[in-house]
């Protein structure tokens, strides 16, 4: 029982960190329409980025604040390079290719410098020793954290999105851009805010995950995208509460069979999940039909 | 006072508006007539800077507006009301005015913006929280036309707005855009199918067919022009 329950609780905190993913491809995809394929990516450079700057000596906190700025700042180049131009031309899919190339890109660029070998990434807060007792279940004081943060992220930017201007200016653009735009909001620049923010938070579930691993290389990122997308589809593609609930519900599935049956079977069992689900509700589990207009 | 001179507008190969002259006084209401097609739409978006021109100028006072985006043209006040009746429909009605109101209003606060636009459609006041997509058709419109006018523009563009409404709703809208008008000296740009409806409240109108501007003159004298609704308007 205690096995059953360590484990459920990893897939909990794991599963909040696929729920960040979630929302940083679900943000971008509210503002464009389009699905970044280089998010993946954006995970492994926050990691790397991190270990690289504490390596030439930077304070932790400062060395996961640029770590994450500087994965806001390369979203930004991705829409400029990778999006932009290619939704000029009306009905184009362009975009599928050239964000994965844009990925692919970054994966060869940190390749080159670090090799494909994994890195190791050192513990910021807590070690992989740590334990809290929480209901008399030995509970890792990482993915404890994990689970704060994610859940926190997901709060304010719910609060966000509900009560801000800015906020508001996302719901519209996502809406119905035209009528964003007479009411004179700044479309573009709502745009490009969604892709600093997906980029930010792609940054911090990047470091979260690396910091429960241990490891980083250059291909981090992609199976971890995969799993922010199954997360999204699961809940809707609209919504936060949904995110957070699809990627629980993934995280706590693939911990449960990679513990019971074996680690390698866990995505296999994710991905069945997201199969049945689509099967019989193909809004996802909180499908907004009027956020995903189409 | 609202000038194009010139204007032409393109999707692609096809012209949707050809060398097109216009001008709206101010505190008049302009209506644009012609059949599906005839370039009505693509004119007021070229207006409000949802489509670009190809060719020519837009001014609103004597200042060159065509190079600006259409956000900068919503806060020098041209509100456009699309066709089509686009709105937020997952947004409360609050929600759908304050998203209209807090980009570019010049200073007065949300509750004073909202009250006054309440005032002219109090049934829109009871239904505050609804979402706007739950709405009916005829609300719907008025949230839109409420939308439209909480930050007070200079100009007003309203594309089809009877369109598919009920005879009563289509009467209260017209005499809301009238009264809008009378009472704040608004430029209304309103483009219609049904002739004799706009030209009931319009003081000029301009017919455009194929892009171009066939006809133009007083609401009055086309309004008794039995020739223009078979000519131009497509029956
Ligand atoms: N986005 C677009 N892409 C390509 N062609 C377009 C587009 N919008 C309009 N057109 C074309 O431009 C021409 C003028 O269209 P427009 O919508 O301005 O006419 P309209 O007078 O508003 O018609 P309606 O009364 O049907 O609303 C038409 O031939 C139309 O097919
Ligand atoms: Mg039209």
């Amino acid at each position: 029982m205690e096995f059953t329950l360590q484990l459920a609780f990893a897939g909990v905190c794991v599963g909040s960190a696929y729920a960040l993913i979630a929302m940083g491809l679900s943000l971008t995809f509210w503002t464009t329409r389009t699905l970044n394929f280089g998010q993946g990516s954006l995970l492994m450079v926050g990691a790397v980025a991190t270990v690289a700057l504490l390596g030439a000596g930077v304070p932790a906190v400062a060395a996961v604040a640029l770590a994450i700025a500087l994965a806001g700042a390369l979203m930004v180049v991705a829409e400029r390079v990778a999006i932009r131009p290619l939704l000029k031309s009306g009905d184009s899919m362009g975009w599928v290719v050239s964000t994965l190339g844009f990925g692919l890109f970054l994966q060869g660029f940190v390749a080159k410098f670090y090799g494909s070998q994994a890195i190791a990434f050192p513990s910021l807060i807590f070690t992989s020793l740590d334990f809290v007792d929480v209901f008399g279940i030995q509970v890792s004081a990482q993915y404890l954290a994990v689970l704060t943060l994610s859940v926190a992220l997901m709060v304010a930017m719910e609060i966000f999105l509900l009560r801000s201007a800015w906020g508001r200016a996302v719901r519209a653009v996502s809406h119905d851009a035209d009528v964003a735009a007479l009411a004179g909001i700044p479309v573009r620049r709502v745009v490009v805010l969604s892709f600093v923010a997906s980029g930010a938070l792609a940054g911090v579930a990047g470091v979260m995950v690396a910091q429960i691993t241990g490891t980083v290389d250059p291909q981090f990122g992609f199976n971890l995208m995969v799993l922010g997308f199954v997360a999204a589809v699961f809940g809707g593609m609209g919504s936060i509460v949904g995110a957070l609930v699809g990627g629980i519900a993934l995280g706590v599935a693939e911990k449960l069979a990679g513990g019971f049956i074996s680690t390698a079977f866990g995505d296999a069992v994710a991905f069945a999940i997201l199969m049945a689900v689509l099967a019989i509700r193909p809004q996802g589990l909180f499908g907004r039909r009027e956020m995903t207009k189409v | 006072m609202l000038e194009v001179t010139g204007l032409v507008v393109r999707y692609g190969s096809i012209e949707a508006v050809r060398d097109c002259d216009l001008t709206f006084d101010t505190g008049t209401i302009t209506a644009i007539l012609g059949a599906n097609g005839a370039g009505k739409s693509s004119l007021m978006k070229a207006i409000s800077g949802l489509v670009p021109a190809a060719a020519g100028t837009i001014r609103i006072d004597g200042e060159d507006i065509t190079a600006l985006h259409a956000h900068r043209r919503a806060r020098l006040g041209i509100s456009h009301a699309l066709e089509g009746r686009r709105l937020f429909h997952s947004m409360s009605v609050d929600e759908n005015l304050r998203v209209a109101w807090e980009f570019r209003h010049r200073g007065n606060d949300f509750k004073t913006a909202s009250d006054r636009v309440f005032e002219r459609f109090p049934m829109l006041a009871t239904r505050r929280k609804t979402p706007a997509g739950l709405l009916s058709g005829g609300q719907q419109q008025m949230v839109i036309l409420s939308a439209a006018l909480i930050h007070e523009p200079r100009y007003l563009l309203l594309d089809e707005p009877s369109l598919g409404l009920a005879p009563v709703i289509v009467q209260q809208i017209f005499a809301a855009i009238s009264a809008v008008c009378r009472d704040s000296g608004t430029t209304i740009i309103l483009s219609e199918h049904v002739a004799a409806l706009a030209l009931s409240v319009a003081h000029q109108a301009y017919v455009l067919k194929q892009g171009k501007v066939v006809r133009k003159g007083a609401a009055s004298a086309l309004a008794v022009d039995a020739s223009l609704s078979a000519a131009y308007l497509g029956g």
